[in-house]
């Protein structure tokens, strides 16, 4: 996976040398269910592409608007609760459950951000810890709303049903992987082509200076609140994918802070505002993370927060733009996020 | 007693407890306004530091049976020292960076994000997720107003003292030369600089007394309150919202917006869960944000 | 019928009276140049007619059309283009695709967009710094783009805060040869600035605020020997670049 290690020996053809490591990447990713047959290490995949797919969709709006958004866990919340409860309380098969948790939080995301967004630096990621705590603790706190069991702190269960695909539950791990996996690359797909569509454009502008951006006739309201539906209806989905993998799902953890602080630290440490950044955060922190736990965890619980903790200060001080600058001016690129061969005539 | 009687009585409890710690977590938060006001930047580490603020008197006392009022004078210093240490070698360089570039000035949050996440997992790793806490003798004892006000000692002097400590900072800031000096960096410090202000020492010396509040505060509270890794989180949280509420760069605002989150929470206790009653302080701090970004009394954003 | 007209607008901010009902009108055509000492409210007016923040009160009409506390994305759909002070390129766009950021929205296609963001770079001389990453521009080459910018939105009213600020008497001097020329495309201009050389040599009109209020306006000879106006500047010196 990430094998921006392997590379030509001779400088290559700008064009060419990333097109063939990502085509080397995507065929190990898509064969490792068939190499990799213990449980145990198809869980920790799924595991990494699930925060590559979190921490992407946080990306779109917080790696392209130049604001922090601290909150997203509360979307992972929405999503995952939405299409669970609906599950549960009135069959609706979880495929759907999950567009309709997208379009939930979604509504929410837009709502929230819309006098958010007015705030700038510090004061937008405080006041999205704020919503998000407030939903968090509405929800640990409340046992029953409108007749249906939240079940506040406890969580909930997603009642096992054995192999139904279109139930969204699969008895092997190897289906999990390939939706996340789907999920993963759709995500980057659409990452992918906002930074080349206008959107994209008018966030960058947007981003360099918001005061210019707005007297040159971009209605930054509406490109924020765009990239903002984007990342929440994503966000959601992710959530809906958690509760259906994982078979459970509680405010603390996919509403907390904790969940929020993780999505950013991957996005931030592997680069923000790219393609592959986040990706890349996920996939080195997620393993590290998952080989301390199992390895030290027993006698020093919390060390892989530690790492974490770590690799953040140090990406700040010393790979501010991310793990991915350095891996762009191998690969020849251009250092700046924006892709100079995004040819914009 | 009637019920009305007894309603009344209750709310003045809460009403009282809300004043006490209110101040407290207002003097809590004189410090993190002090560094943001003086550096803009959001120290997502403050809660973290107040939990090493107590647990140093904690363990003083559980090995040495050190009096917790008595190692204020062992934690200030400590935590002054690592506060000063943090910025020096952490944050300065990127201050340094973020005048030369265009750079993301949250770079300073999530590195301060970073270095609590370290602090608090490093002491979890350590300590373990328990709740700790002392018993002094006197802890049980409490002061009587008529017959329906009860106030706990160990409050009562943490309360005092907190309003002490608000005092002798505004003395400080306003009447000595390094004060005076740290007043000016935080008004503008391209002037300071030009003045013969090292700012960078100012910074320095900001964030350690900043820090240093926080080794007080520690020590006032441990006598009442229980300290684990795991309250660092939230008591930074709570911190940047009372800053917020209050008004950046005003002391008194810090205390105000302290009293009011903690009135408000006590109160609310009354009637919702304890832990429900955290979200009005969130309710107020995004509604002071939207409407009154400079907050109740500070100046501008 | 004038293109731009503002009648009575106030603000302040806080206790601070920072403009009082202040009215004038702006010819098409012409330009207008905004001149006072420090404080008199000169940028706020300007920030007021650019939509970025509303007047406490009176009203700003832009071709007849009420353009009051409109959004500065509105306001520059209209036509109306700004300037600011403190000049920011988009950093992480190269020049020409700073230019293209006001294209983009105006003329409706990428290829549109970048023919007139080549144009107008050329207009302003950076025709040969296309490629360039923003950030590394000079001080004055920001300047120039930041212009360039706003006229690939084809403004006819253009708004310039303090466009020679810091700028030496040979880039002020070119400064006013392409100010000049965008008025020969029949731009209508207002400029903000405490330059008096630039102000003066080429306004055909000068207005002068002092404390939020016009105390004279007219041709800059006339109001160059204005008593009033001499009283307000006692102290400043001219023509400083």
């Amino acid at each position: 996976m990430g094998g921006d290690g392997t590379m030509a020996s001779q400088p290559a053809p700008r064009n060419q040398t990333p097109a063939i490591v990502g085509a080397i990447a995507l065929g190990i990713l898509l064969l490792l269910p068939l190499a990799v047959k213990d449980e145990y290490y198809l869980h920790v995949c799924i595991g990494m592409m699930y925060f590559a797919y979190m921490a992407s969709a946080w990306n779109i709006v917080c790696g392209y608007t130049g604001q922090l958004s601290l909150g997203h866990s509360a979307l992972c919340g929405i999503g995952g609760y939405i299409s669970t409860l609906l599950f549960i309380n009135a069959g609706v098969s979880p495929w759907i459950g999950m567009l309709i948790g997208g379009v939930g939080a979604t509504g929410v995301g837009v709502l929230v951000g819309w006098p958010c967004f007015r705030l700038r630096g510090p004061y937008f990621a405080l006041t999205t810890i704020a919503f998000a705590e407030i939903l968090r603790i509405w929800t640990e706190n409340t046992e029953e709303f409108l007749g249906i069991q939240l079940r506040g702190a406890q969580g909930i269960s997603v009642p096992l049903r054995g192999e139904r695909p279109w139930l969204f539950q699969f008895d092997g791990k190897a289906p999990y992987y390939y939706i996340i996996l789907g999920m993963l690359l759709a995500v980057m797909a659409v990452t992918w082509w906002m930074e080349r569509s206008r959107l994209g454009f008018y966030l960058k502008a947007i981003r360099g200076d918001q005061d210019a951006a707005e007297a040159l006739g971009i209605n930054s309201t509406r490109y924020l609140l765009s990239a903002m539906a984007l990342s929440s209806f994503l966000t959601a989905l992710g959530g809906s994918f958690y509760a259906q993998f994982f078979r459970y799902i509680n405010p603390e953890r996919n509403m907390g802070l904790d969940l929020s602080i993780e999505l950013a630290l991957m996005g931030i440490v592997g680069g923000q505002g790219t393609v592959l950044g986040p990706v890349l955060g996920a996939f080195l922190l997620t393993p590290a993370g998952e080989i301390t736990r199992a390895t030290l965890g027993g006698k020093f619980p919390g060390l892989h927060l530690v790492i974490y903790g770590l690799v953040l200060v140090l990406a700040m001080l010393f790979l501010p733009r991310g793990l991915i600058q350095p891996i762009r001016r191998l690969l020849g690129r251009r250092a700046a996020p924006a892709e100079g061969e995004a040819d914009l005539a | 007693m009637s019920p009305f009687e007894i309603l009344l009585e209750n709310f003045l409890q809460a009403l009282t407890a809300g004043v006490l710690v209110g101040t407290i977590y207002g003097v809590m938060c004189v410090g993190l306004g002090l560094i943001f006001g003086v550096m803009r930047v959001i120290n997502f580490a403050h809660g973290s530091f107040l939990m090493i603020g107590l647990f140093i008197p904690y363990w003083l006392w559980l090995l040495f049976r050190i009096d917790p009022y008595l190692s204020m004078l062992v934690t200030a210093p400590a935590l002054f020292g690592l506060g000063y240490l943090i910025q020096a070698t952490l944050i300065a360089p990127l201050y340094r960076r973020e005048r030369a570039m265009v750079l993301e000035p949250l770079s300073v949050l999530m590195l301060t994000a970073g270095v609590g996440l370290i602090i608090d997992n490093l002491t979890f790793m350590a300590f373990g997720p328990d709740f700790r806490g002392i018993t002094l003798d006197f802890a049980s004892k409490a002061l009587w107003i008529g017959d329906i006000l009860n106030i706990n000692y160990t409050r009562l002097i943490a309360f005092l003292s907190s309003i002490a400590i608000t005092v002798a900072l505004s003395l400080f800031l306003g009447r000595t030369d390094l004060g005076r000096a740290i007043r000016s960096t935080a008004q503008n410090r391209d002037a300071a600089s030009l003045c013969g202000i090292n700012v960078m020492r100012i910074y320095n010396v900001t964030f350690g007394l900043g820090c240093a509040v926080l080794g007080v505060v520690g020590c006032l509270m441990i006598p009442f309150y229980l300290v684990s890794p795991s309250i660092g989180l939230a008591f930074g949280v709570r911190s940047f919202i009372t800053v917020v509420l209050g008004g950046i760069g005003s002391i008194p605002g810090c205390i105000l917006g302290g009293l009011i989150l903690g009135v408000v929470e006590s109160v609310a206790a009354q009637f919702v869960t304890a832990t429900s009653a955290s979200i009005f302080s969130f309710v107020i701090f995004i509604l002071v944000l939207f409407f009154r970004p400079t907050g109740l009394m500070g100046m501008k954003v | 019928m004038p293109l731009l007209e503002v009648k009575d607008i106030g603000k302040s901010f806080g206790g601070l009276q920072a403009v009082r009902r202040l009215s004038f009108a702006v010819e098409s055509g012409e330009i207008l140049g905004i001149i006072g000492p420090n404080g008199a409210g000169k940028t706020t007016a300007f920030n007021m007619i650019a939509g970025y923040f509303p007047p406490d009160t009176g009203a700003i009409r832009f071709k007849g059309e009420d353009i009051t506390g409109l959004k500065p994305w509105d306001i520059s759909q209209r036509k109306v283009a700004r300037t600011f002070q403190l000049s920011k390129p988009f950093g992480d766009l190269t020049v020409l695709e700073n230019a293209m950021v006001g294209g983009f929205h105006h003329q409706g296609s990428r290829r549109a967009a970048r023919r007139k963001a080549e144009e107008v770079l050329g207009f302003v001389g950076m025709g040969a710094q296309a490629a360039v990453e923003a950030h590394t521009l000079t001080a004055t080459d920001r300047k120039r783009l930041e212009l360039a910018r706003c006229l690939a939105t084809d403004p006819e009213l253009l708004l310039l805060d303090e466009v020679v600020a810091g700028a030496t008497p040979a880039e002020a001097v070119a400064m006013m040869e392409i100010i000049r020329k965008i008025r020969d495309r029949g731009v209508t201009i207002i400029m903000v600035e405490h330059v008096m050389r630039v102000v003066m040599g080429l306004s055909h009109r000068v207005l002068v605020l002092h404390h939020g209020e016009t105390i004279a306006v007219g041709e800059p000879q006339a109001v160059s020997k204005d008593p009033l106006v001499l009283k307000a500047y006692l102290g400043e010196r001219y023509g400083k670049a």
